[in-house]
């Protein structure tokens, strides 16, 4: 049946981190955002109340998005302490207002993290990510040449548990929840990626061992298994693909 | 200006390799010598800027976004074509040739088209020795999809993520050259003009998003792949950065505009909601592969979807394209989707929507594999629309999607302006009135890997290029040209905020210049347009400085452009009297309501010259030469 | 590259290498835990099987040595790597949130982690001033054991520091094989479980000593 859709509106108080520049000083100013469907994105509604903010000769909040689909991985905040908002599986644009209740005060933060500066408001470089990806997170092939797509064969389940890992978006919640800001599952899915597939066999060590060692260089935290980068990954990119870079890592490492 | 289209001679099948032996060649140690820019870091930029860096090029790089995987290929869903035949169904280069002519209702040039399929074969083998994890069958072997206008199943597919896929795929490879130091990347730049030195295109004037300093570039050739125009709509599947600006700053250096007016609808979109809302949201056209579209047969019927028998459900496309069903091209689809909503067979709250229903492959094939098929697609309807379509039809409208026309471009890929490169969605080249599904994907990869890399060598390898610096005077002038704009608008200080104009923008051309046309309304919409514009420079209200990182700013700059161009998209409209494709103007139809063509006059591409704001742009014709498929009235019933 | 150079000290430094220590010294831990557990239990057999495990233990001579050596080595990487690994994290993060909530990933083992750990070394301090650098000339471990717990302020202690290790080994068993990369999807949950029933089994069988005890004398 077609449930008729809530209509209703609801009034909530943000709470948003301002921050001028990555040299500035920042601090939490409150906002208030009226008649927000419960039809609206998340920044839908950031979206309405930046335009008030603009009307009344502000200056609107800074954030990061794009495609609004959730697959760029451009948006994310801390919402309520939770990245990307309270809803699993889930990226900031694809958060729905319907889960919000009339009258909810709701934090807004940017991500956190030495490896990630704050540019503005709630927008983060997240240059650290593609130097790491540049370390390794590829496969050495140039234009032209390769073999026909069905030389090699990829069993199903292979290609699948592939994909499940290629899916990241590089949006950097892990890194944002993790306790301890590391990157381990955003890397982990890389190297799992291309461990899993024939076609990255070749340089399966090399790769283990520049990517990890680019992050470590970068300035996240070390890992301490606390899994909450796979609870807040909204792809759920699973940490045993952490499991699987570890694994690489030594073997590439000691034997 | 002489729209010169460098078709090589010869049979079809023959032209590419032959021109690719006529091309000249630079020499490997030369090719170091050459700077190139690239901006747009899409399939099609990042795959050429990999490749022309891996060639010996020296690259320079940009996009909007913080990282080029961010490039608004990302969100392509469905899939990818190739003319493999791994199915042994029939398929052939020569079918992909014929279907994607057909598809785009003969509007498009044969030896592109022809030369697109030829690379399709090249562009998987590429992919998946990147890594690409397409979808494997159990033997290992790759599998493949149906989708619209095709009676094959030629597409490759990861999931529902192919556009990601595929472009993690050229991001690793282009981050591969950054890494060894060939390509700079430029993030967070937006391109706001084009550097014209003796008539060449010799760089660029970049906005540093972050820092609000204006930047100058030269090389020897600049490549644009900055991808579509169908925000110029506000509501669109495009991402939100999606923009003209690049593309309308070569316009107005010189560059042809081509077909401005042909814009794809989709037809599998979620329906609008709201008046906030901020983009509309795609659900794959593979749907459709296992999707029944249908209303109810009664306007007076408003019952839920499950309480509608069968005798009374309208499947309007099986019972209209017996042939196709589902399955006819976009265009046509959406259409009709429309025509059942203008008589009042829409449902939902808005009525501006019909059903997309997979009841019957769940029951056919067992939900789990519906569930490895589409599962992503249902899970993002679900948190879109809070409805769960294993339970009940998805609902759907058609949406802005894609836009065929741009930048027009010479079988080189290279614009009217000398030295300035058009990939992608960014160019016109290859879709005609309408593009088949999971072919986008394909040509800009084709531009990227497989064309540009030739096709510049032939131009640096032949031009005498004096080294141009970023102090040359053309640099400050444009420079001085971009500040005095942005002055501007932030001086303005009115009462309206850019999403506001922005909106009444989008409202205007799809009323009047979307998903069917008539004259009269047409000549309405450019005054509104025009009138807009006009209030827009008065009336907007930009806040905060140049000098810093600024949204509204970015934004205000590219509804600006919009402004300028929708008028350009009304004109082309306006002047092309004859439906074809997605441009279908209701005063030429057939009886049975399908895209009444006009061969004898309108067989040609409209490439358009700027004059100058406030001339009428200058019209140029590209005659269409069908030597190899016979033009006939396209029918899927 | 400098991986080539000293790929084996560069291996151990990265952050995954500095993790296989803290694993393999853990599970050290682990297999010494269960085997002072095995023995402890002895004294459920009474006086003279506790006794003369005792003797047993230490005829074995250079061995035990060995093994004291081996563990004190384990304990010393152990608590530095531990404690470096803690300094990094806490500055990987200079700027905190005003609200972080727990995603569901966190279990009282892996928040506590640091804070079990210090107070672990801290009780094996005072364990071993009272149970290994006793003086045991006139007095059998049996009665060093006997009186020791014949404190209630001491045998609370006890209890309670079992608990924490209990608690530590908990996120700490599991997190080990993690780190070595033997767990997949299909394991991981084995490994969880099993490591909790190790925690239940310290916990419950060091903890249980001294309320044994009290209840013998
Ligand atoms: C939702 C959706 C689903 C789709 N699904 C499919 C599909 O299944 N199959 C298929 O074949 N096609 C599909 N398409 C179409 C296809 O995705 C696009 O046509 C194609 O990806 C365009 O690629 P591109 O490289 O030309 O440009 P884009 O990917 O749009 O990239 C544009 C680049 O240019 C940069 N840029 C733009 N303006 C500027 C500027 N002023 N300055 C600097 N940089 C700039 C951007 O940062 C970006 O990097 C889909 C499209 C949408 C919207
Ligand atoms: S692993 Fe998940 S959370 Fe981390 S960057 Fe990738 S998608 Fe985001
Ligand atoms: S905006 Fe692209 S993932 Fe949210």
């Amino acid at each position: 049946m077609t449930k008729a859709r809530d209509k209703s509106c609801i009034n909530l108080k943000l709470k948003v981190w301002r921050q001028k520049g990555p040299d500035a000083r920042g601090r939490f100013e409150t906002y208030k955002a009226r008649d927000v469907s419960t039809d609206m994105s998340f920044l839908e509604m950031l979206d309405v109340v930046n335009e008030e903010i603009i009307l009344s000769g502000k200056d609107p909040i800074a954030f990061d998005h794009d495609c609004r689909e959730g697959i760029c991985g451009a948006c994310g905040t801390m919402v309520n302490g939770r990245a990307h908002g309270p809803e699993k599986g889930t990226t900031l644009c694809q958060l729905h207002m319907r889960h919000f209740s009339p009258g909810d005060t709701v934090v807004i933060e940017p991500w956190r993290s030495r490896a990630f500066k704050v540019i503005k408001d709630l927008v983060v470089d997240r240059i650290a990510f593609e130097k790491i990806i540049q370390a390794g997170g590829y496969i050495s092939v140039n234009t032209g040449g390769a073999p026909d797509g069905n030389a090699v064969s990829v069993p199903q389940e292979v290609a699948e548990k592939a994909m499940d890992a290629a899916e990241c978006i590089g949006c950097g919640a892990c890194v944002a929840a993790c306790p301890n800001a590391s990157a381990m599952l955003f890397v982990g899915a890389k190297i799992s990626q291309f461990t899993l597939l024939p076609q990255g066999l070749p340089e399966a060590k090399k790769r283990a061992l520049a990517m990890v060692g680019k992050m470590d260089q970068l300035g996240f935290g070390n890992c301490a298994n606390e899994t909450e980068c796979e609870k807040e990954c909204p792809k759920e990119i699973s940490i045993e693909n952490i499991a699987r870079m570890n694994r690489e890592f030594l073997k590439a490492g000691l034997l | 200006m002489q729209l010169d289209s460098k078709i090589p001679d010869g049979p079809l099948s023959e032209k590419w390799d032959r021109h690719r032996f006529e091309l000249k060649l630079v020499n490997p140690a030369s090719k170091r010598k050459f700077k190139v820019i690239v901006v747009g870091t899409g399939l099609a930029g990042a795959s050429a800027s990999a490749t022309l860096a891996e060639l010996g090029y020296e690259v320079m790089t940009f996009c909007i976004q913080d990282s080029p995987r961010r490039a608004h290929s990302i969100a392509a869903q469905g899939g990818i074509n190739a003319a493999k035949n791994y199915q042994n169904d029939g398929d052939s280069i020569w079918r992909l040739f014929y279907d994607t002519i057909k598809g785009g209702d003969f509007r498009s040039r044969e030896a592109n088209v022809y030369r697109l399929a030829q690379i399709s074969n090249n562009i998987i083998d590429q992919c998946v020795a990147q890594g690409v994890p397409f979808a494997r069958e159990y033997g290992g072997q790759l599998a493949n999809r149906s989708f619209g206008g095709a009676q094959v199943s030629r597409t490759f597919y990861a999931r529902g993520q192919t556009g990601q896929q595929l472009l993690l795929g050229a991001y690793g490879a282009l981050s591969r050259q950054i890494a060894a130091g060939k390509v700079s990347l430029f993030t967070r730049r937006d391109m706001l003009d084009l550097v014209v030195i003796d008539g060449k295109a010799r760089g660029i004037v970049a906005r540093n998003l972050v820092s609000g300093e204006l930047e100058k570039y030269a090389a020897d050739a600049v490549v644009l792949a900055t991808g579509g125009y169908g925000n110029v709509f506000f509501l669109s599947t495009n991402s939100m950065g999606s923009n003209i600006s690049a593309a309308f700053a070569s316009y107005r250096k010189g560059a042809s505009f081509a077909n401005p007016c042909f814009v794809q609808i989709h037809p599998t979109c979620i329906p609008v909601h709201g008046t906030y809302q901020s983009k509309l949201t795609l659900m794959s056209e593979s749907l459709r592969n296992d999707g029944r579209v249908w209303v109810p047969r009664s306007p007076e019927d408003k019952r839920p979807p499950d309480q509608i028998p069968e005798t009374e459900r309208d499947y309007y496309l099986e019972e209209r394209y017996p042939r196709f069903g589902n399955l006819v091209p976009r265009d046509v689809a959406s259409r009709n989707a429309k025509v059942q909503c203008d008589m009042g067979k829409g449902v939902g709250d808005t009525r501006l929507a019909v059903y997309l229903d997979l009841a019957d492959a769940i029951e056919r094939d067992g939900r789990d594999v519906i569930a490895r098929k589409y599962g992503n697609l249902f899970e993002m309807y679900k948190k879109i629309t809070a409805q769960d379509p294993y339970e009940t039809p998805m609902m759907i409208y058609p949406a802005v999607h894609y836009t065929m026309g741009g930048l027009w471009v010479d079988y080189n890929l290279m614009s009217t302006i000398p030295g300035l490169f058009v990939l992608g969605e960014a160019n016109f080249s290859d879709h005609g009135a309408n593009r088949l599904g999971a072919s986008a994907l394909m040509q800009g990869l084709a531009d990227g890997y497989f064309i540009i890399p030739y096709t510049i060598g032939d131009y640096l390898a032949q031009d005498s290029h004096d080294t141009v610096r970023e102090d040359h005077s053309a640099f400050n002038e444009s420079s001085l040209q971009v500040e005095t704009r942005i002055k501007k608008l932030l001086s303005i200080g009115g009462k309206r905020t850019v999403d506001d104009f922005h909106r009444e923008l989008g409202h205007i051309l799809w009323e009047n210049c979307g998903m069917t046309r008539k004259e009269k309304d047409l000549k309405k919409a450019k005054k509104l347009v025009a009138d807009l514009r006009v209030e827009f420079w008065e009336n907007v209200l930009v806040g905060g400085s140049g000098q810093e990182f600024n949204q509204s700013l970015e934004k205000a700059g590219r509804v600006a452009d919009f402004l300028q161009f929708g008028e350009l998209m009304v004109i082309d409209a306006l002047e092309r009297k004859e439906s074809c494709g997605c441009h279908f103007n209701e005063d030429f139809q057939t009886d049975e309501h399908e895209a009444l063509r006009d061969d004898e006059n309108f067989c040609h591409v409209s490439a358009w010259e700027y004059r100058g704001e406030g001339s009428k742009p200058k019209l140029h014709k590209e005659s269409l030469e069908f030597e190899n498929v016979e033009l006939t009235q396209r029918s899927y019933k | 590259m400098q991986w080539d150079l000293n790929w084996f000290i560069c291996t151990l430094r990265s952050s995954i290498g500095k993790k296989l220590i803290m694993a393999l010294t853990g599970l050290g831990f682990c297999i010494f835990l269960i085997a002072h557990l095995a023995g402890n239990l002895t004294i459920c057999a009474g006086e003279d099987a506790f006794n003369s495990y005792s003797e047993r233990l230490h005829a074995l001579g250079p061995l035990i040595i060995l093994t004291e050596i081996g563990l004190l080595f384990f304990a010393v990487a152990h608590v530095f790597i531990g404690a470096y690994l803690f300094y990094e994290n806490f500055r990987a993060r200079p700027e905190g949130y005003l609200v972080k909530k727990n995603a569901g990933g966190r279990t009282i083992g892996s928040v506590t982690m640091p804070y079990t750990g210090l107070f672990i070394l801290l009780f094996i301090v005072i364990h071993l001033v009272d149970f290994h650098f006793v003086e045991k000339t006139d007095q059998t471990i049996y009665q060093i054991v006997l009186e020791t717990f014949s404190n209630p302020g001491y045998a609370f202690f006890y209890i309670v520091s079992m608990i924490i290790v209990a608690i530590h080994v908990s996120h700490g068993f599991w997190s080990a094989f993690q780190t070595l990369g033997v767990s997949n999807s299909e394991y991981m949950s084995v490994f969880r479980v099993v490591s909790i029933i190790i925690s239940l089994a310290v916990g419950f069988g060091f903890g249980i000593l001294p309320i044994y005890i009290s209840f013998i004398s």
